[in-house]
């Protein structure tokens, strides 16, 4: 077991009174390794659940174990070091720092770690090329299609050997046959390095790629 | 690490170069325009205090106890060379000379006034005071019998050069004092009371007219600074160590000149706060622009870890750079503008007629001082950062999950 939530509910409140309920009690576990889609209509709740899993929102209640930690009882400052040396992110779209190189976004996330400059330089290099972007490492975001620059990103996620990535409809922002080199790299990535990835989606192709998919509903978890 | 978020700052600043050179030219302007007034204002000061002190007063004046309260030729002193003696062995006083001072009738033969009669030793006075170059028409005092006078007085009393004029005073011993001299030269001071009103005989011919047995109303002393006035009159005092006897820097001599100076000293700091104003809202314009632009960038950077105070150091680098490179700029708008026309001389003609009194020259010479400098550019470096940190706070408390939903 790597991941386990209990009885997780989150209820947004806007304007200090109008109740949103977005989750309503979800029970997941998720082993080491697994390559995890969340699929559900616009709505139900996916993004919320990525976001308590990632540690950017706290949940209006229940609990979220990683290995045997409860990660709602660590405190919000803790928590920036929580996901950087355990978590892995993927964004919609828009995911790196504009002012930084291909290069640079990647080493970025160990230089946070504090790993030595020759061995970040060299690693990131390594983690580019793998994900086909050799010939583009000193190009700045602006340069690259969407397509390289969620490329890039997952390079990023993995850079520091994080436990799990996430990743919140990482495709929507892409045509399909981009979509689909793009989760067939993760999976790649997935078999190659033990990464657990766990992404939400819409789409019916990126769904047929994962290997388990949990089906929410309304807040719920359907199947 | 530094480094990464000092490059990470460095290339927000040319990603928006419109806005940096914005702030830049505010910090470099504001800078280079608080250097110039305040060197001007410190050129200006020391013009109107080496004006002061050069036409007449020197730079500190000794006297027997309460001249300065009753000028009088009873408030006197004996045996002025001994004093002399005493104070041409300090380092810091350049130049000594004594005077005696009356009040007295000079008349012509048509009109008479009543003036300040001063006594002087015309070669000593050379190195105390500058009377000499502010004749205008004629000579300074050459022999015993020549007197020198204010140009307005020579109108008011109908002479020119070389007409006779008699003094009519009371001595020291209670005689009458009475004595015919030639106008050798006429003053142009600039200062009404100085032109209308003061004479001028030597020290020689001031001694036999008032019956001075050798004694004296007054010690002019030059020193190498008229900055250190207050301190060297102090030194005096103790030197001479006399309670009969009091030492007067400029600043007590002329209260009025003094309290001009402080107040214009007072009054740069309100200049200094505009200034400061200007410059805290430039850079907390652009950088709070800056920051609310790269509101989903701050989410993502917080979402992978990076730590709160790293994200204000990030945006606190931005702030020190703009402040940096625009202090540079000032420092060198300010510097070259001021040493510029503290060689030309900035034209105040048109105003000097009515500052006369103040002892403003038609020209005024900026004169940078390192410390007004040194200060100007610090408060604008701290007012950098310190101005920063409101739009770092908002962007290190932002909430990562918020911040990466807008784009
Ligand atoms: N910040 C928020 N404030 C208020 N309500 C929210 C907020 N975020 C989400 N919700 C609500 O919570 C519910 C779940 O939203 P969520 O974004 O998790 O769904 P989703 O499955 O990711 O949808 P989509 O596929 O459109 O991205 C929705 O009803 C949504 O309106
Ligand atoms: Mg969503």
């Amino acid at each position: 077991m790597l991941i386990k939530t209990i009885n997780l509910t989150k209820t947004y409140t806007i304007d200090g009174d109008i109740q949103t309920p977005a989750l309503r009690g979800v029970d997941i576990v998720i082993d080491k390794g697994e390559f995890v889609a969340i699929a559900g209509p616009s709505g139900s709740g996916k993004t919320s659940l990525l976001n308590l899993l990632g540690a950017l929102d706290t949940p209006t209640s229940g609990s979220i174990f990683y290995e045997d930690i409860d990660i709602t009882k660590i405190a919000l400052n803790a928590l920036s070091g929580f996901r950087l040396t355990q978590i892995g992110f993927v964004f919609q779209a828009y995911n790196l720092i504009n002012t930084l190189t291909a290069l640079e976004n990647v080493e970025y996330i160990m230089l946070l770690k504090g790993v030595s400059a020759d061995i970040r330089r060299k690693k990131a290099v390594d983690i580019l090329a793998r994900v086909g972007l050799g010939d583009y490492i000193n190009r700045f975001p602006r340069h690259m299609s969407g397509g390289q620059q969620q490329r890039v990103a997952v390079a990023r996620s993995i850079a520091a050997e994080p436990k799990v990535v996430l990743a919140d409809e990482p495709t929507a922002n892409l045509d399909s046959k981009t979509a689909e080199s793009l989760i067939e790299l993760m999976k790649e990535l997935n078999a190659e390095k033990g990464i657990t990835f766990i992404f939400s989606t819409h789409d019916k192709m990126v769904m047929d790629k994962a290997k388990r998919l949990i089906n929410l509903h309304d807040g719920k978890v359907v199947s | 690490m530094i480094f990464a978020f000092l490059k990470i700052a460095f290339r927000n600043i040319l990603r928006a170069k419109r806005r940096s050179l914005i702030t830049v030219s505010a910090v470099g302007f504001g800078l280079g325009a608080l250097i110039f007034i305040w060197a001007f204002v410190d050129g200006a000061h020391r013009q109107m205090v080496e004006n002061y002190t050069s036409l007449i007063a020197g730079h500190i004046q000794i006297h027997k106890q309460g001249f300065s309260q009753k000028e009088q030729l009873e408030m006197n002193f004996s045996r002025p060379e001994e004093i002399i003696a005493k104070l041409t062995r300090l380092a810091q006083v350049k130049a000594v000379s004594p005077r005696i001072k009356a009040f007295g009738l000079v008349s012509s033969a048509e009109h008479s006034s009543i003036v300040s009669i001063m006594g002087i030793v015309p070669q000593k006075e050379l190195s105390v005071s500058r009377m000499s170059d502010r004749v205008k028409e004629g000579k300074f005092l050459e022999d015993n019998k020549s007197i020198v006078i204010g140009e307005r007085l020579a109108k008011n009393l109908n002479v020119s050069l070389g007409d006779k004029v008699v003094i009519m005073s009371q001595a020291l011993d209670g005689s009458i004092a009475s004595a015919a001299y030639h106008v050798n030269g006429l003053l142009d001071t600039g200062a009404d009371e100085i032109d209308k009103g003061v004479a001028l005989i030597t020290y020689t011919a001031a001694q036999e007219l008032f019956v001075m047995d050798n004694k004296a109303s007054e010690i002019a002393v030059r020193i190498n600074s008229a900055e250190d006035a207050r301190i060297v009159s102090r030194m005096i005092a103790n030197d001479l160590n006399s309670p009969d006897l009091e030492v007067l820097a400029w600043q007590d001599i002329s209260p009025m000149l003094y309290q001009w100076v402080e107040f214009d000293n007072g009054f740069i700091w309100i200049i200094v706060l505009v200034v400061m104003i200007v410059v805290a809202i430039g850079i907390l314009n652009t950088v709070l622009m800056g920051v609310l632009e790269r509101t989903h960038e701050f989410g993502i950077l917080l979402a992978l870890g990076t730590k709160r105070r790293q994200v204000i150091s990030m945006v606190a680098f931005e702030s020190l750079i703009l402040g940096i490179v625009g202090s540079i700029a000032g420092l060198g708008l300010g510097c070259v503008s001021s040493l510029y026309y503290g060689k030309a001389g900035i034209n105040l003609s048109a105003f000097t007629q009515a500052l006369n009194n103040f002892y403003m020259d038609a020209f005024i010479y900026p004169r940078l001082s390192f410390g007004h400098v040194a200060t100007s550019l610090v408060l604008v470096l701290i007012i950098s950062v310190v101005v920063s940190l409101y739009p770092a706070y908002h962007a290190a408390n932002l909430k990562p999950v918020d911040a990466i939903r807008s784009i």
